[in-house]
């Protein structure tokens, strides 16, 4: 069901940031149970041949599957470098005109205290 | 033609008062589009008529009516406004006008650094660059496609159904251009301050737009809403240990939680009268813009015409 909607760019973003947070390789049962949400065997394998295909992930024989990190070759190195120092350049100074959207940005005390709340309730849902 | 006069700098006033509560009210995309165009026409029009007031004190000068062949009694005749409000306003325009092109200035040079920065950046696979960071983070960058920038931190403060909101929300503002809205609205209120506040809204807006987008493509606001909340406590847990502080960003008026909030209290309304309210506005403005060009036009053909009956 979420899987028709989930465009293939999407998907593949997804599936690089479930490997960059796991800090370690990663079968495709291993992302497919980590990204849940109904995916298909196939569908993450799919996503994840295209990624390797792209340079963007290595892979390792792990048993009888593979099992994939992303890469690390000095060209990522090199964007990782690039994008900090861009970002720090485009929010440096008064003058900036503002194009970066920040998905959260800093907290007030208030806002703080706010979101721990909501984020308690949310337990106590799911644990009810 | 006195009330055409008064029309941009009224919406100016209306949007200073108005732009937060309508941007609260509105769904965020209509609010986002509806204002900004509402800003760019009432900037347009408001250093349009102060031009024109200009242009009457100007066409009176006895050596500018020679030149430009016409009578400057009947440019002076029977004026909406005194010749030192004319002054003025011309005085305000100039200044008005120079702070509009610093801000496209700043605006071109932001978006072209962003641009290069996405071209160094490469082919990053499917658009998302992950930085090895201890901060948590995340943003997009626009330019030829965009890149979505995550931090490995915040990747790692988060489930991976809350990272698909992440990176749904960040891709939203690439797919619908929400910088271009953002750095006109900014062109607008640094070309009529009076909208300052509207370019905050829209700032916001965007922001809640995103969440929207974000919170329809993983089908659960309830997970939007706690993706909001959690990555904005790790933000806040990393810079209470020592995290080194990014500048800020340009501020919004509407925080993480109050957006965390709006997801909760479900999908937004459609709001057509308000909505409707506003185009009306931008129609209302436009209009008295035209009423004002063609009744100056008028005015100085008349001078023409009695310049060169008197020869």
């Amino acid at each position: 069901m979420a899987v028709q909607g989930r465009r293939r760019g999407a998907l593949e973003r997804e599936v690089l940031a479930c490997l960059a947070a796991a800090g370690r390789p990663l079968t495709v049962t291993e992302v497919q149970a980590e990204l849940g949400n109904g995916l298909a065997y196939t569908t993450v394998m799919t996503a994840l041949s295209r990624l390797h295909a792209k340079g963007a992930l290595n892979r390792e024989p792990a048993g009888r599957a593979y099992a994939y990190t992303p890469a690390a070759d000095p060209e990522t190195l090199g964007a990782s470098v690039t994008a900090r120092r861009m970002t720090r350049l485009l929010e440096s100074g008064e003058d900036r005109a503002g194009v970066l959207a920040r998905f959260v940005a800093d907290l007030t005390p208030e806002d703080e205290r706010l979101l721990a709340d909501l984020l308690a309730d949310a337990r106590r849902g799911e644990g009810a | 033609m006195t009330i055409a006069l008064c029309l941009p700098v009224l919406a100016g006033v209306l949007l200073f008062v108005g732009a937060r509560p309508l941007a609260d009210r509105l769904p965020p995309a209509t609010a986002v589009v509806l204002l900004t165009a509402a800003m760019l026409v009432t900037a347009l029009a408001t250093g349009f008529v102060l031009s024109v007031l200009a242009l009457f004190v100007l066409g009176q000068v006895p050596l500018v009516a020679r030149l430009g062949h016409w009578s400057a009694a009947v440019i002076g005749h029977d004026l909406p406004v005194p010749a030192a409000v004319g002054i003025l306003a011309g005085t305000v325009a100039c200044v008005l006008l120079a702070a509009a092109l610093r801000r496209a200035t700043l605006s071109g040079r932001d978006l072209v650094l962003a641009a290069v920065a996405c071209r160094r950046l490469g082919p990053s696979a499917a658009g998302l660059v992950v930085v090895d960071d201890d901060l948590p983070d995340a943003y997009a960058l626009p330019g030829l496609g965009g890149r979505v920038v995550v931090s490995t931190a915040m990747l790692r403060a988060l489930p991976a159904a809350e990272r698909r909101v992440l990176l749904a929300h960040e891709q939203a503002h690439l797919a619908h251009r929400h910088h271009i809205y953002v750095q006109l609205a900014g062109l607008a209120a640094a070309a009529d301050p009076l909208l300052r506040p509207a370019e905050r809204a829209v700032r916001s807006a965007v922001e809640r737009w995103a969440d929207e987008v974000a919170a329809a493509e993983v089908g659960d606001r309830e997970l939007a809403a706690r993706a909001l909340a959690r990555a904005g406590l790790a933000r806040a847990g990393a810079r209470r240990a020592g995290a080194p502080a990014a500048a800020a960003l340009a501020a919004t008026d509407v925080g993480v939680a109050a957006r965390a909030r709006a997801l909760l209290a479900g999908p937004p309304p459609r709001r057509r009268v308000l909505a409707g309210a506003l185009g009306a506005l931008v129609l209302a403005v436009s209009a008295a813009t035209l009423v004002t060009a063609v009744d100056t036009q008028h005015r100085f053909e008349a001078a023409e015409h009695a310049y060169h009956a008197a020869r």
